[in-house]
């Protein structure tokens, strides 16, 4: 399989006033096409910041980010908005939806976004929700409405989904079944998926499992043969 | 902006209630008459009879004379020879009081002094019927029958040219005084002495003139009543989208802190404590912006308009005043801020703590009749945000669109009024009056006399007198004008078009006509001031002017009415700077336009304030509106952001919104505009008659103004936009 990102040296450092926060000391890490990634690790280690800085919502302080061969660090801003726009599938915790579109809305949004040719409503049944396409936001449930929010992710066909706590918000039972969706795009149509969790069960159903602490890579884990999500006990 | 809508309502309030007050002070404090009995026969026997009459308190006679003073351009001098100098006294301000057993000192006209440079002391000598006086000067000062002062052929004062003086009836160069105006006071209304008057002593005096008729009372009293009104109107427009917006933004500011409400609220505070927080905190704000904006207002706009009008009117002091009225609209502010701080916490109050700590859930938006039709579909992205959006917002896009239209109705009715004073400047002066000169014609002149100098100037004769009108329904002061085949002076109609009235013709103007309530075929019944006899004469046509309102005729119909035709000017192509010994006065074209221009100053100045602060209110209604709106959107923004829309078209999504606010507000502005407009000319005095218009330009220069304003304010917000931190917006959900 080939290498489709990779961390190189990568620091972050904050720098309020006098206060200096290293929030990323001297990352390195590769992720394969279609690799199912779990980012492990406590709170304050630095999870978001590193999917931040590969989702292109940050710029980092020193080192390389390498996607698809391109050298994301030396993006413009206009750059990292076409990279946000055409690479990169975001999944938030808390679904984020555009309040004012219905459903089918917006997903179709994307292809303002994104030069892709899609069927918003094949879309919205791949994550089993043709029947809601009318609908708004406010008006489905919190499963629902983070199952638009994969639908959304993936209909412009990004390189990589990058998933924040998507399952914090939820209840287990719906947890899982965003999870398991997420695992089968992995499986089925070779897209990245990152997902950033505290939650360590979810390491045996991974491909690959990186562990920070403290702005640092703990270790990292390849598991040859991950477990299915709906087989991991809760 | 609560300071700003208290700032203008007071400031352009206390402009007009200072003209008011310091009229009323200086007419009070001079004992200015009640009214004048013009009569030839002023003796011990009249007196006694005017005073059996009831009412009467104080009488006084004056002999009233023009004369000429000894300048080199012969300026006219009103002298007042008086029996005591208790009414209507002599306002000094420089020299020796009014002494009335002095024969040999005259107390001048301030104005007049410091336009020749004389001072106290100075020698002056007066040529009136025959006689030649020089007297000594003792006082300068002012007088409160001379606020107004301007020759009869100009309304513009040019204090080189005339002026007026008091001297004690000693002063008089014969033993006896031929009293021609007995100054009254009295007690009650003057309609009420008026026909007292006529009914006891008809026909043993010439005129009554009531104070609310005098030239200068009634001239000032009309600026006054045009000053009211612009700050009837355009403050209380101002000071109402003020209120709309504080009002707005304090209940938007306090939905924001809802969760705040709640967290304290969970944490024990009681409900009472938490209300006063907040219903104080825009309390302070509030009290603190009216409270400087009633002192600051009237201290500074005032200043901007008294310069300009003092130079046409004349009064001992131009102080702005106070007026209760602008406390209690700086109350009901303060009031109103209350009240709704109170009301939008205590529905906060009215959910349970534990719903009041999560935000609010957002509004449903729901699908209506635009989504079902096809069209739906094939509209972008952009345009369904912003309909939704609105529709979701439907109070903040009312508030925007009131405060567009509101900026864009003052914008529209202010470059009306510059349109109309430079309408008016044309019609009269390039439409209706085409000579260059001007001679007024001395009163004592001979038919032949006149004849000649006419001849010798190429000139055609005018006679101009004022008139009252009367119809069934009312009764008003005009202007009389007998025309002889002129080409110099054509009446026109409202169009501007040149209209013939023939010798056997009465046309009256159209303002009149509207006053009167009469038209073309019904009939009015008048007389010239200072004659009592009434004429009733049908009307034939209807023209239009827009300084002056009353009759025109030729001099053949004057005579078929039995009156006398006693031409007062003429007028001539040449230009006159000769004098003529018949000829009082000579103006220019020149002279009157100049005049005309200085006139209309405090006008002009009235405009570029109104155009100043109506774009002033137009930022900061949309920028405090875009701004609350950009707040509770922020998160939605930042979402596309990451999602990998590009800034231009974020901002061109907030832009799109403000426009549609901005051109439906423009939109409405523009009648409300011509609304005010129209109101505003209709309330301009009885002599002005412009008809409201809003020109193509003056549409085109508000939208300019509005639109700019617009993008302007959005630029400010995509700088926000740029700024937007993605991370920290989306870190939450609140």
């Amino acid at each position: 399989m080939s290498t489709i990102i990779e961390f190189k040296n990568v620091d972050k450092i904050y720098n309020s006033g006098n206060h200096i926060l290293k929030a990323m000391d001297n990352v390195n890490f590769k992720i394969n096409k279609g690799e199912f990634v779990i980012i492990l690790g406590p709170s304050g280690a630095g999870k978001s910041t590193l999917l931040n800085l590969l989702g292109g919502l940050d710029t980092l302080t020193s080192g390389e980010i390498i996607v698809n061969g391109n050298h994301v660090e030396k993006f413009s801003d206009n750059q990292l908005t076409g990279y946000r726009a055409k690479n990169v599938g975001f999944i938030f915790q808390f679904y984020n939806l555009i309040p004012n579109l219905t459903a089918l809305e917006n997903i179709e949004l994307m292809k303002d976004i994104a030069d892709v040719n899609i069927n918003g409503l094949d879309v919205l049944d791949s994550v089993g929700l043709k029947d809601h396409a009318n609908q708004f936001p406010a008006q489905l449930s919190g499963g629902e409405q983070q199952r638009v929010s994969i639908a959304r992710a993936v209909a412009k066909q990004p390189t990589m989904l990058l998933c924040d706590e998507p399952t914090g918000a939820l209840d287990s039972k719906t947890g899982v079944l965003i999870l398991k969706l997420l695992q089968d795009m992995s499986n089925n149509k070779e897209t990245t998926v990152i997902i950033v969790t505290h939650n360590a069960i979810l390491a045996e159903a991974a491909d690959k499992v990186i562990r920070i602490k403290n702005g640092q890579i703990e270790s990292i884990s390849v598991n040859d043969n991950p477990k299915k999500v709906t087989e991991l006990e809760w | 902006m609560a300071f700003l809508g208290v700032f203008v309502f007071a400031g352009v309030g206390g402009e007009s209630e200072g003209l008011e007050a310091n009229s009323n002070d200086y007419y009070s404090s001079t004992n200015l008459a009640d009214g004048w009995i013009y009569s030839a026969n002023l003796d011990r026997g009249f007196l006694d009879e005017v005073y059996t009459l009831g009412p009467t308190t104080e009488m006084e006679r004056q002999l009233v004379v023009d004369s000429v003073a000894n300048f080199s351009n012969d300026p006219e001098i009103t002298l007042h020879f008086v029996e005591n100098n208790t009414i209507s006294k002599f306002y000094l301000i420089k020299g020796e009081p009014l002494n009335i057993s002095d024969s040999d000192g005259v107390w001048l006209d301030k104005s007049f002094a410091d336009a020749k440079n004389i001072k106290v002391g100075d020698n002056i000598t007066f040529e009136f019927n025959g006689f030649k006086i020089e007297k000594e000067i003792k006082g300068i000062g002012y007088s409160p029958e001379y606020v107004y002062h301007a020759s009869k052929s100009s309304v513009i004062p040019d204090f080189s040219k005339l002026g007026f003086a008091y001297m004690s009836y000693k002063a008089f160069p014969s033993e006896i005084v031929p009293y021609n105006v007995l100054n009254v006071k009295f007690d009650g209304t003057a309609e009420t002495f008026s026909s007292l008057l006529s009914e006891k002593m008809d026909g043993k005096y010439n005129s009554f003139v009531e104070r609310s008729e005098h030239t200068s009372v009634s001239q000032f009293s009309e600026e006054m009543d045009q000053h009211q009104m612009m700050a009837g109107i355009f403050p209380v427009v101002f000071i109402l989208i003020a209120m709309l917006i504080l009002l707005t933004t304090m209940t938007r500011i306090i939905t924001h802190q809802r969760t705040q409400i709640g967290i304290l609220k969970a944490c024990g505070f009681r409900d009472i404590s938490i209300m006063f927080h907040y219903v104080s905190y825009g309390f302070w704000l509030v009290l603190a912006g009216s409270i400087l904006g009633l002192i600051i207002g009237p201290l500074t706009l005032p200043k901007l308009f008294y310069p300009s009008m003092s130079a046409t009117y004349i009064l001992p002091s131009w102080k702005p005043a106070w007026s209760m009225d602008f406390f209690y609209v700086a109350l009901a502010m303060i009031m109103m801020s209350i009240l709704v701080s109170y009301y939008a916490v205590k529905s906060i109050f009215n959910e349970k703590p534990a719903d009041t700590i999560k935000p609010k859930a957002p509004k449903v938006s729901s699908s209506g009749m635009i989504e079902k039709l096809g069209l739906w579909n094939r509209l972008s992205f952009n345009t369904r945000w912003n309909y939704r959006d609105t529709k979701r917002n439907k109070f903040r896009a009312l508030m925007t669109i009131i405060g567009v239209i509101g900026c864009t109705a003052l914008l529209v009715s202010a470059f009306g009024m510059y349109d109309g004073m430079n309408d008016l400047k044309e019609w009269e002066f390039n439409q209706i009056n085409h000579y260059d000169s001007k001679l007024v014609i001395d009163e004592e002149a001979s038919i032949s006399e006149i004849d000649n100098v006419a001849k010798e100037v190429n000139g055609d004769k005018i006679m101009e007198n004022s008139i009252e009108i009367e119809s069934d329904s009312a009764k008003k002061s005009g202007s009389l004008l007998v025309l002889n085949h002129t080409d110099l002076v054509t009446p026109t109609d409202y169009d501007w078009n040149k209209i013939k009235i023939e010798d056997d013709e009465i046309s009256i103007s159209q303002k009149m006509a509207d006053m009167l309530d009469v038209g073309v075929g019904d009939t009015v019944k008048w007389h010239i001031m200072g004659s009592d006899k009434w004429v009733k004469t049908k009307i034939n046509k209807i023209h239009a002017d827009p300084t002056s309102q009353g009759l025109i005729m030729s001099s053949d119909k004057l005579e078929e009415l039995d009156l006398n035709y006693t031409p007062t000017g003429i007028v001539t192509t040449e230009h006159i700077d000769r004098n003529y010994s018949t000829i009082k006065t000579t103006n220019s074209m020149n002279d009157m336009t100049s005049s005309w221009d200085e006139l209309t100053e405090a006008m002009w100045l009235l405009i570029y304030i109104l155009i100043f602060f109506a774009s002033l209110l137009a930022v900061v209604v949309l920028y405090n509106l875009g701004l609350l709106s950009f707040t509770e959107i922020e998160r939605e923004i930042a979402t596309l952001k990451v999602l990998g829309f590009k800034t231009g078209a974020l901002r061109k999504l907030l832009l799109t919104q403000n426009l549609w606010f901005t051109t439906i507000g423009f939109l409405l502005g523009i009648p409300v505009g011509y609304y005010i407009l129209k109101v505003m000319w209709e309330s301009s005095g009885d002599s002005f008659y412009i008809l409201p218009s809003i020109s193509l330009t003056n549409i085109i220069l508000t939208a300019a103004i509005t639109f700019s304003l617009s993008i302007f304010v959005n630029l400010m917000f995509s700088r926000k936009i740029k700024k937007l931190d993605m991370v920290e917006s989306l870190k939450s959900s609140e």
